[in-house]
């Protein structure tokens, strides 16, 4: 993958992101969140498009940077988090990865995120989008870019639509206990459609 | 039905807040770097310096109580999301001074987050900061994990504390003992009669039907499982006041703070009401209520309810209640 394939997923992700921008705060008001994912993954979004840099490693750390300082709330911390941990994962001055190093970088960035959160896949979060499709990627590795993209698609996708009968352990979704049990979590469906740009 | 609400462009709420605050209250706050709210006149360097943080829309915590006896600053993230931890990191670094800094964070995730990304870059940096997390709801259970319990209105009593023994120059580990002896013995129950709407998009935070309220909402709407047919006054108060007299283990000769903290859209009437009623029963518990307070201190919009709060009033604690404050929302004559 080449530095400006990366980017341009990431413009591309913004775009499918806006545009679902009403249905994602729907979700976490119907899953007992306070209805303003949309919001903050739109923000989370704009604010990536903003970074700038010349290689991967500078690239990613700038979003996270652009993440952490025009963005507010939870859920630009945990792709700040995401991004610092895929940056520290990836050799400086490249801008190209290899298929091993692409996957070195999901890797790092899960990592990352775990570090940050307790929660996992089960949780009725964004990481039952997350974890899913990092693992699908990592055993992909052998098959090449495509397949392994793919796969993290369809991981993540199947992940997200899981959570609609999962009981809510953490955010502010917890609090309703099995009322929050009908829903998709609205953190696993925009997940779901930034790896749905990588394929 | 739809959102009616006072505003302009919806993006631009935080900004427009925190800059009708400078206005109205100049003689005790201003705004420096667009998000951190800092007293008009900073306090001396030689005293343990208080930060505070978090998600705008909960006027007028908490940048309201930014001022003498009470925080030095307070950085605003956007409506119901925390600032990010760099600039959080900004007010640490901006207030680092040799006595300390303390770090106030409220127990919610992306509080935690942030807070979490501040005290790293901090500690890379050598500045000399602590930290004190508040988790004083009781809705997740008397006993319940601090981790799953919320920060709620209880923050405000606590700060007012925590500020006034860095007022009094206490050193940093003085006042971190001071604070975590108050949130030891403090307990926030919150009851909700209607759910809020969330400002930037109109959506609805939750859902009660007409003839319910829900005990144990939190700060955004977020359920909290005791949804029940609306209560009388009475019957809500001796609900809440009793568990919250379980959870700080107050007994007979104890002395108490009592605050019916409204939710943004509960009358001062019924707020009175419900005090009345809590106070009597801790009255015939034993308890010496101190002075109360029956204001809005954290608010959620236009939410129907309010939050109670409960706190054992130790003697030195009693005085951090009532020395001087001069904050917009939290003034004390001491």
């Amino acid at each position: 993958m080449t530095l400006e394939q990366f980017k341009a997923i990431w413009v591309k992700a913004q775009a499918a992101i806006n545009a679902n921008e009403k249905y994602f705060s729907e979700l976490d008001a119907a899953t007992g969140g306070d209805g303003d994912h949309g919001t903050a993954i739109v923000a989370a979004l704009n604010a990536i498009v903003n970074a700038d840099g010349d290689d991967f490693k500078s690239y990613i750390e700038n979003m996270a940077e652009k993440l952490e300082t025009e963005a507010s709330g939870s859920t630009s911390s945990l792709y700040g988090g995401w991004c610092e941990g895929m940056a520290e994962a990836v050799p400086a001055g490249k801008t190209e990865l290899t298929a091993d190093e692409v996957a070195a970088m999901f890797e790092g960035g899960f990592d990352e995120i775990c570090a940050l959160t307790k929660a996992r896949k089960g949780d009725k979060t964004m990481m039952d989008a997350l974890q899913p499709a990092t693992e699908a990627l990592l055993a992909a590795q052998g098959e090449g870019e495509a397949a392994m993209f793919a796969a993290a698609a369809k991981a993540a996708k199947e992940g997200s639509e899981a959570t609609a009968q999962m009981q809510a352990k953490f955010g502010r979704a917890r609090n309703l206990g099995e009322r929050s049990i009908g829903a998709i979590d609205a953190g696993s469906a925009s997940m779901a459609v930034i790896f749905s740009c990588f394929a | 039905m739809a959102m009616k609400k006072f505003m302009n462009d919806p993006a631009n709420l935080t900004a427009e807040m925190l800059e009708g605050m400078a206005l109205a209250y100049s003689n005790k706050v201003k705004i420096v770097n667009e998000r951190i709210v800092v007293r008009a006149q900073p306090k001396a360097e030689d005293k343990v310096a208080l930060i505070c943080f978090g998600g705008t829309g909960h006027e007028p915590a908490m940048h309201g109580f930014v001022g003498e006896g009470m925080a030095d600053a307070a950085v605003a993230g956007d409506v119901f999301a925390a600032p990010g931890g760099p600039k959080v990191f900004e007010a640490l670094e901006m207030f680092n001074r040799p006595a300390g800094v303390i770090l106030l964070t409220l127990n919610h995730n992306g509080d935690r987050m942030a807070a979490r990304k501040a005290l790293r870059m901090a500690e890379k940096a050598g500045l000399n900061v602590k930290e004190i997390v508040v988790a004083e709801d009781i809705a997740p259970g008397i006993d319940a994990d601090p981790e799953d319990r919320r920060g709620l209105g209880g923050s405000i009593p606590l700060m007012k504390v925590i500020g006034a023994a860095c007022e009094e120059g206490k050193s940093i580990d003085e006042v971190l003992e001071i604070g975590n002896n108050f949130h030891a013995g403090l307990a926030t129950l919150s009851v909700a009669l209607k759910v809020a709407t969330h400002p930037q998009n109109g959506a609805e935070i939750g859902a009660l039907a007409d003839d319910e309220m829900e005990i144990g909402m939190g700060q955004h709407g977020e359920g909290g499982g005791g949804v029940m047919k609306v209560q009388t006054a009475d019957e809500t108060a001796k609900i809440m006041v009793e568990r919250l007299v379980a959870a700080t283990k107050l007994q007979s000769g104890d002395k108490a703070l009592l605050i019916i903290n409204g939710s943004g859209a509960t009358t001062t009437m019924e707020m009175l009401i419900c005090y009345r009623a809590a106070a009597k029963i801790l009255a015939d518990m034993g308890i010496t209520v101190v002075d109360g307070i029956v204001d809005e201190l954290l608010t959620v919009q236009e939410m129907a309810g309010f939050q109670m709060t409960l706190a054992k009033v130790c003697p030195t604690c009693e005085a951090y209640l009532k020395a001087r404050a001069n904050t917009p929302y939290w003034t004390c004559v001491g």
